[in-house]
């Protein structure tokens, strides 16, 4: 593994709240790396994630707003905030009660570092 | 004009009180309005309207009060919403009309008082500017092939009809608005009657209706508490107004989508139509949904993407509905969210009154 996916992902990892970080390879939906906690399946949630983030990112396109940087998941149970890095997508599967702000943050920083 | 009777009041202004959801704000609205008690009127219509949205005879005479204070934009707010609802409506055809040549938009004047005509020929507002309409496109005419133009009515001619058309007094607007509901129908000797109240008219005890109709206001709990943000009711009765008091700023527009993405309210500034991005993003919302099934997060709340022109939150506000608020990039993540509450606190109100 790269030494700078494993540093976006650490980095995330560390954010308070952060229940699990993956880099996910958008066109085959296949986790690059991932640190996630036990009871989550990392290929599972790259699989969902990334289609989402396709999907989402064809819509933005089709609709007229451009291009997708991130996207932001909200759920009574948490929340999964992911940010486009290319082929790569960015994914921070994050508490409810999180610094969500903090979260986005270091999403958006770590996906720079990956470009 | 029939002056209302003391016990009518009383009738209407009591059903209220038990039932604030009752539709007996109308005659009573209109009872106050002949008796000279404008903003009582009007407060009563604004109530009202917030109960019953979609309530034509409420936006007419609410269109009727604000043209008599002299707001014509108001007035032709009201009308727009009328035609929305009811498009066969003379007074806001008419009243639209004189508004579109004010503008001189002459074609949508043309459009507006020719459908007027239909409905109510005998009207003679309407046929005079009619008459001057066709006038003026002739004269216009006969310039373009280089002829002699007739003589073609002046703009001050126009302008001249459309102010006493304007003017309540004058234009016989009054109608099925100043009529009892069970009354409603006959339209057309109701248009030539005066709509004002003349003082012969008044019985002694409204003469001095101050008392009396400040009672009333306060059993129906109008008079007591601020006038209602006019906006609320336009905008719940106007499918692409609903989210018209969020429009400030950066925001770029909120629409309300039912299951199958299609565009129930609201509007958008941006480039695409709004039918269009309601299929597009309205698609997405399964994907979202089953990933937060999978992942076991509770009950679907929402999503923010950040796009290169637009920040979008998609978020439901029933089980077959969402609400897609649209944002220039850049705006403030929080004020975003906080907006899609509102937008979804409107969207929750006009699934209520169109359920």
């Amino acid at each position: 593994m790269s030494d700078v996916y494993r540093d976006a992902i650490e980095r995330l990892s560390h954010v308070p709240g952060v229940r699990g970080a993956l880099i996910v390879d958008m066109g085959a939906g296949v986790p690059v790396t991932a640190e996630v906690e036990t009871g989550i399946s990392p290929d599972a949630l790259a699989a969902l994630a990334a289609a989402l983030y396709e999907r989402t990112a064809r819509a933005s396109d089709a609709a007229g707003f451009g291009a997708l940087s991130t996207f932001h998941l909200e759920a009574e149970g948490g929340h999964v905030v992911m940010a486009g890095a290319g082929d790569l997508v960015l994914i921070a599967l994050v508490d409810d009660d999180a610094q969500l702000g903090r979260v986005r943050l270091e999403t958006q920083r770590a996906a720079e570092t990956l470009q | 004009m029939k002056t209302p009777a003391p016990a009518d009041l009383q009738r209407w202004s009591d059903e209220l009180a038990r039932n604030p959801a009752s539709l007996a704000f109308l005659p009573l609205a209109r009872a106050y309005r002949r008796l000279g008690r404008k903003d009582l009127a009007m407060r009563l219509c604004l109530r009202g309207l917030e109960e019953h949205p979609a309530n034509v005879e409420a936006h007419a005479l609410l269109a009727l009060l604000y043209l008599e204070r002299g707001e014509r934009e108001r007035a032709a707010d009201e009308w727009s919403i009328v035609l929305r609802l009811k498009p066969g409506n003379f007074e806001a055809l008419r009243g639209m009309g004189f508004r579109y040549l004010e503008e001189n938009d002459i074609p949508r004047a043309r459009q507006h008082l020719e459908r007027a005509a239909l409905i109510r020929p005998a009207d003679a507002a309407v046929q005079e500017a009619l008459r001057l309409l066709r006038q003026r496109e002739a004269s216009a005419r006969l310039e373009e092939v280089g002829a002699e133009p007739a003589s073609a009515p002046q703009e001050d001619e126009m302008l001249t009809l459309v102010e006493e058309v304007w003017t309540p007094d004058l234009a016989g607007f009054p109608s099925f608005i100043d009529e009892d509901p069970a009354a409603a129908g006959a339209q057309g000797a109701a248009a030539a009657e005066p709509i004002e109240l003349r003082e012969e008219d008044v019985e002694p005890w409204a003469v001095a209706p101050a008392d009396e109709a400040e009672r009333h206001a306060e059993a129906v709990d109008v008079q007591a508490e601020p006038a209602p943000r006019r906006e609320t009711a336009t905008a719940i009765g106007d499918p692409g107004r609903v989210f018209e008091t969020l429009m400030i700023g950066p925001i770029l527009g909120a629409l309300l989508l039912d299951a199958r993405g299609l565009v129930l309210a609201g509007n958008l500034r941006a480039e695409g139509s709004a039918d269009d991005i309601g299929a597009i993003i309205g698609g997405a919302v399964d994907e979202a949904k089953r990933t937060v099934s999978y992942l076991e997060l509770g009950g679907w709340r929402g999503f923010l993407m950040e796009a290169q022109s637009a920040v979008i939150h998609v978020s439901p506000v029933h089980p077959e509905a969402t609400v897609v608020l649209a944002a220039e990039p850049g705006a403030p993540t929080g004020w975003i969210l906080r907006t899609a509450e509102q937008a979804g606190r409107l969207a929750a109100r006009f699934l209520e009154a169109y359920p």
